[in-house]
């Protein structure tokens, strides 16, 4: 398993070799005359002030959504369950788009932060849910007798690894994007990436640049480190549920509130788009096609992602150590870079390496790998808690292989939550478009890239068709997600 | 395996180059009536060109789109084993970066001969296909024809506080800037920008969002390229005339009225591909040529054509004296306009 | 005698730690062994090193004449019956029990499940069966391919006490009927004196004495294993107590048991305190001169008030260490 999770995480590893190599051809003086200038620190100090206020306001309204939808008696939780894990499907840059066309005006970094944040809470309020629901009551049974308010003093604990694994995701989103941020018209550090291959061509200048984003996620990475309670905990099948809390209908307008700002505004605008303008698709074959292909690599990107993750989240939960936690942050290491410069780094090695897979959907879903293994990783560590390790055991002590052990008791256990691992990366890979744009094979049209070729060009009625059904198609795994967390 | 022969050519080929006269040791055109390119430029305009020169060639071509720069960086990455046969860039400055890295090979004397000096690389490595002319657009509820500047030196006036629209991030503005910078000189250019600053110049992503903004009557006037105003038209489906969204292009060679290029390089590896070679003289031909004219507005640069109705003749603009070649110091330009807090 | 199971010179490190320091156990067929130890002694250690669960630094574990030392856990043949059973959750009770069996061996699996008392539970999944239910199908499931020796791991401990002693009867009965080898290690002397054929008592990784459960209790080999195995009494030798009982060894510590004494009328003793059990009590004694004794009286009688004065008799035979 370590032999197999080493090399699954080399994956993660290519964009960093490729940055080291394009780094390394730069020069010192290059990279401190890129890196050490008044504009650049001024350009990460927003962007990690924007990473900073989307990153609190998730966990706001992440936790809060949570809470209220698994612990209380909120009129229509289970609506307000699924509607609350609904704005995964929608891509920042369609929401993005949808207020600038929406809103006058609307620009600037506070504007990129609500865009920001109602597209990415999720990621809190999904493994908050899945924790408050998995929490054993009786520590806050335990804590109610001694005479203290259980939420702060366990619930918030129990919930608190969830909480840090939700903030990172959304931390290095943020600093990640490009798409959602130029659009709203806030000048963070991915801007001044874009602008040394946009303006100058300059690809070496981007790569440099880019390197100050993975020193980001290194110091992210350590914090995050820190507030994680180590030691594996294993799943005791406890039935039993949590007391509600009475809140009656007091939450629901912030709720309807949250619902409205992530999933209303991009619903209207599509629907003025499609009706306001006279471009239309080709035909609706254009968009079946488009969305087939969508769905193909989306797919396969899902599946080589959970391979590659499943060891190395099988290692981490298994036998918790220095590499397994040295593997699995390495998976979050690239998170924060740009789709561009990933894809730039599958060119690279599509190139050098792997020739005759490039241009092939095979490299593309290789490159998904390298931008979203933590996603799978993550889902992985936590099934695989799904299965105690002393099934295993008894199971091989009844004679059967590692292989039928694995076939028989540690998937069937730990599907639930590698399905969701899967059905996360999955309506992730349907929304990447620059890395896609850049590995797809010629005259492979997705979604996301045939929705990118109409806004490019304004053509807003023709793309909302795209835009439409990859929401769409995005929201049917995220319905499961949330569906299956007994939301 | 056409790219392997391809490239095996190419090698022989550069390999006896340097030595005779390439017309003697040019090995016969190699087809396979397929042809790889590279469109930095969008499908929506280029995709019913391809489908026309398919039909009339019987040649398939393979087509990838993509952002005009990213596409650069991938060309750049992909070195001599790039698929590509033909980058179709959307701007001269992309094209300059491909061929600095010596990917491109020089173009047979014909195509080059079909395109006047100043919209072609000096070295042969890359031509213009198209020319966009940088024009004022104006919103003609807010400003008066008798308002209008002479020069773009003009906007840093107070009667244009507040009221300009520009997309420095965006390359034609750049290219435009470059231009400034090799007329006038860095201190002028300098001096422009910090003005236009001053002046509460309007920061836009695109061209498009200034164009759309104009006609709301958010912005009074912007710089941008003549054709995205039909680009506006076509999307509100409505006509040119009929929007309030007018152009007006600078007079008297003023900076503001360069032309710039979007064109296209022949990868080396592709040097003696027929098909390749097929392309290129359709877009360059009087079928390419009309198609950019009447589909995309854009002014055709090979002579005979005639440009879109409504607008004015290439040869009767009084676009600036400078050659495009000129315009390679795209990273002074972007430090310039990063250093006076434009981008 | 025939020996199934033999563990020879085994050890095992933990960095530092020594966890098993060469340990030698033999189990003979068709015999139940307890290792009895105090949490933390290395008994676990030792049966997931007999599993195959961890590898030994050095020593030899040999089933049925064959080395199974470097063999992975598929491919020893024994069985494990964890704590809490471990049943695979997915599957139903039948199909947990025929979890080892080649398949379509229905008729082995509810044979197995007969014989621990759950004939028609096959169809139910675990989550629907009680503790001790869960618990008879793990054995079950372990007996199922008749392995030569199956291994238990505190199987009883998270079970009320309550049921503990039929389960402990069902089971060994079930290992009997089934012709099984066994190796069931334990912290609670209880359930090892009562189930085990032999038992071998460990301590810090270590076995300190073996034996049938009777002479370890009646013999034990060192002051702790009697600590460890029962209550202890100890007396100085030649306390006036000792008078007319035959002391065995030599040493200057006498061990007696608590059903040994026993409390008559007189004032031999203060009664300090009394722990009712329902059959039967154990009275906390204190001779004038300070010793603290402990006395085992049935549960039928009354007991006697904590502060009053009471006589003490000894009987039977002591140990001196």
């Amino acid at each position: 398993m370590k032999s197999a999770a080493v090399a699954a995480s080399a994956v993660a590893l290519i964009p960093l070799v490729y940055l080291g190599v394009r780094v390394g051809e730069a020069g010192w003086d290059r990279i401190t005359g890129e890196i050490l200038t008044e504009r650049t620190a001024l350009l990460a100090g927003r962007s990690v002030a924007l990473a900073a206020v989307v990153t609190v306001a998730c966990v706001v309204i992440g936790v809060a959504s949570a809470f209220l939808v698994t612990r209380t008696d909120l009129p229509g939780r289970r609506v307000f369950g699924v509607l609350a894990a609904l704005p995964l499907a929608v891509p920042s840059y369609v929401a993005a788009f949808a207020w600038v066309s929406t809103v006058d005006d609307f620009e600037g970094f506070w504007d990129a932060a609500l865009v920001l944040t109602a597209c990415s809470y999720p990621y809190v309020y999904l493994p908050v849910a899945a924790a408050l629901i998995g929490a054993d009551p009786a520590q806050e049974e335990v804590a109610r007798s001694l005479g203290r308010r259980p939420f702060l003093s366990v619930t918030m604990r129990q919930i608190r690894p969830a909480i840090a694994a939700g903030g990172l995701l959304v931390a290095l989103y943020v600093l990640s994007d490009f798409g959602a941020v130029s659009i709203v018209r806030v000048d963070v550090f991915t801007r001044a990436i874009f602008t040394s291959i946009n303006l100058g061509f300059d690809r070496t200048g981007a790569l440099v640049l880019a390197t100050v984003l993975v020193l980001l996620t290194l110091a992210l990475l350590v914090g995050e480190h820190m507030t994680r309670t180590r030691g594996a905990r294993y799943a005791r099948g406890s039935l039993r549920t949590h007391a509600r809390v009475r809140v009656g209908w007091i939450p629901v307008p912030f709720l309807a509130l949250v619902s409205a700002v992530a999933l209303g505004v991009p619903a209207y605008a599509l629907a003025r788009w499609f009706v306001a303008g006279v471009s239309r698709p080709g035909s609706v074959a254009e968009v079946v096609t488009a969305a087939s292909q969508s769905f193909v690599a989306a797919a396969l990107g899902g599946v080589v992602t959970l391979l590659l993750a499943l060891p190395v989240g099988l290692l981490n939960a298994r036998s918790p150590g220095p590499l397994a936690t040295v593997l699995d942050r390495i998976a979050y290491v690239s998170h924060a870079l740009p789709g561009l410069v990933i894809g730039l780094s599958l060119v690279f090695f599509g190139i050098r390496v792997a020739y005759p897979l490039y241009q092939t959907i095979w490299l593309l879903a290789l490159a998904y790998a390298a931008l979203f293994l933590p996603l799978a990783v993550g889902a992985v560590s936590s099934a695989a808690a799904q299965s105690p390790p002393v099934l295993e055991e008894v199971a091989r002590s009844l004679g059967r292989s590692p292989l039928f052990v694995f076939r028989s008791v540690t998937v069937p256990l730990a599907a639930p939550g590698i399905g969701a691992g899967a059905a996360l990366v999955f309506l992730t890979c349907m929304k990447e478009l620059p890395a896609t744009l850049l590995l797809r094979p010629t005259g492979f049209d997705t979604l996301a890239t045939e929705l990118w070729t109409h806004t490019d060009t304004a053509e807003f009625a023709a793309a909302a068709p795209y835009a439409l059904v990859l929401v769409l198609v995005s929201a049917l795994p995220t319905w499961w997600l949330s569906w299956k967390s007994r939301l | 395996m056409r790219w392997i022969i391809a490239s095996l050519l190419a090698v022989g080929l550069t390999a006896c180059s340097a030595e005779a006269p390439p017309a003697q040791n040019q090995p016969e055109p190699v087809s396979d009536k397929k042809v790889t390119v590279y469109s930095g430029r969008s499908e929506a305009l280029i995709k019913p060109l391809l489908e026309n020169f398919t039909k009339a060639t019987g040649i398939t071509v393979e087509v990838r789109y993509g952002d005009t720069a990213a596409m650069a960086a991938q060309l750049l990455e992909e070195g001599d084993k790039s698929p590509a046969d033909v980058y179709l860039a959307q701007d001269a400055g992309a094209l300059g970066a491909v061929a600095k890295k010596g990917l491109f090979t020089k173009l047979p004397a014909d195509v080059l001969g079909k395109v006047t000096d100043v919209y072609k690389s000096k070295s042969g490595e890359w031509v213009g296909v198209t020319g966009r002319s940088r024009v004022l657009v104006y919103n003609s509820d807010l400003v008066k024809q008798a308002e209008l500047p002479g020069s773009v030196f003009d906007l840093t006036g107070p009667e244009w506080k507040d009221k300009l629209g520009i997309a420095p991030t965006n390359g034609s503005f750049q290219a435009f800037v470059t231009a400034l910078r090799v007329q006038h000189g860095d201190n002028e250019a300098k001096g422009w920008l910090n003005g236009i600053k001053a002046n509460g110049a309007q920061i836009r992503p695109n061209n498009g969002q200034i164009v759309a903004d104009v006609e709301a009557g958010k912005l009074s006037v912007g710089l941008v390229n003549h054709y995205y105003v039909y680009e506006r038209a076509k999307a509100d489906g409505k006509t040119v005339d009929a929007l309030k969204a007018k152009l007006h292009f600078f007079p008297n060679g003023d900076t503001g009225a360069l032309v710039n290029v979007s064109g296209l390089g022949l990868m080396k590896k592709a040097s003696n591909d027929a098909d390749a070679r097929a392309f290129i003289d359709y877009l360059l031909g009087a079928d390419g040529q009309k198609y950019f004219a009447e589909k995309t507005y854009e002014y055709p640069l090979v002579a005979g054509v005639a440009t879109a109705a409504g607008l004015p003749a290439l040869a009767s603009l009084k676009a600036p004296a400078i050659d495009l070649n000129d315009l390679d110091t795209l990273q002074a330009t972007v430090a310039m306009i990063k250093e006076v807090g434009l981008a | 005698m025939v020996v199934e199971l033999e563990i020879s010179s085994l050890t095992k490190r933990f960095g530092r730690v020594t966890a098993l320091s060469s340990v030698d156990l033999v189990v003979e067929i068709g015999h139940l062994v307890a290792v009895l130890g105090p949490s933390g002694c290395g008994k676990t250690t030792l049966l997931r090193c007999v599993a195959g669960f961890e590898r030994v630094d050095s020593g030899r574990i040999v089933v049925g004449g064959r080395d199974v030392t470097s063999l992975p856990p598929q491919r020893r043949r024994i069985a494990v019956v964890p704590q809490e059973g471990a049943l695979f959750p997915h599957l139903s009770v039948v199909d947990n029990v025929a979890y080892g069996l080649p398949r379509g061996s229905l008729k082995r699996a509810h044979e197995v499940l007969a014989l621990v008392g759950l004939a028609d539970m096959g169809e139910r999944m675990p989550h629907q069966l009680s503790g001790g239910q869960q618990q008879r199908v793990a054995v079950a499931r372990a007996l199922a391919p008749r392995p030569p020796v199956v291994l238990l791991d505190e199987p009883f401990s998270a079970l009320d006490a309550a049921l503990r002693p039929t389960l402990r009867r069902d089971i060994r009965a079930a290992l009997r009927a089934d012709g099984a080898t066994a190796l069931l290690v334990t912290h609670d002397q209880g359930e090892a004196l009562s189930i085990a054929d032999e038992v071998a008592v460990m301590r810090e990784g270590r076995i300190v004495q073996t034996g049938p459960p009777t002479s370890v209790y009646a013999a034990p080999s060192d002051p702790w294993v009697a600590g460890f195995v029962g209550e202890a009494v100890w007396l100085p030798s030649g306390h006036a107590l000792l008078a007319g009982v035959r002391v065995v060894g030599a040493g200057e510590r006498v061990l007696l048991r608590p059903e040994q004494i026993s409390v008559v009328d007189g004032s031999d003793a203060v009664v300090v305190r009394t722990d009712f059990h329902g059959h039967d009590a154990v009275i906390g004694l204190r001779l004038p001169d300070g010793t603290d004794l402990a006395a085992r009286i049935l549960g039928g009688a009354g007991l006697p008030e904590v502060g009053a004065p009471v006589g003490v008799r000894v009987a039977g035979q002591a140990r001196a260490f």
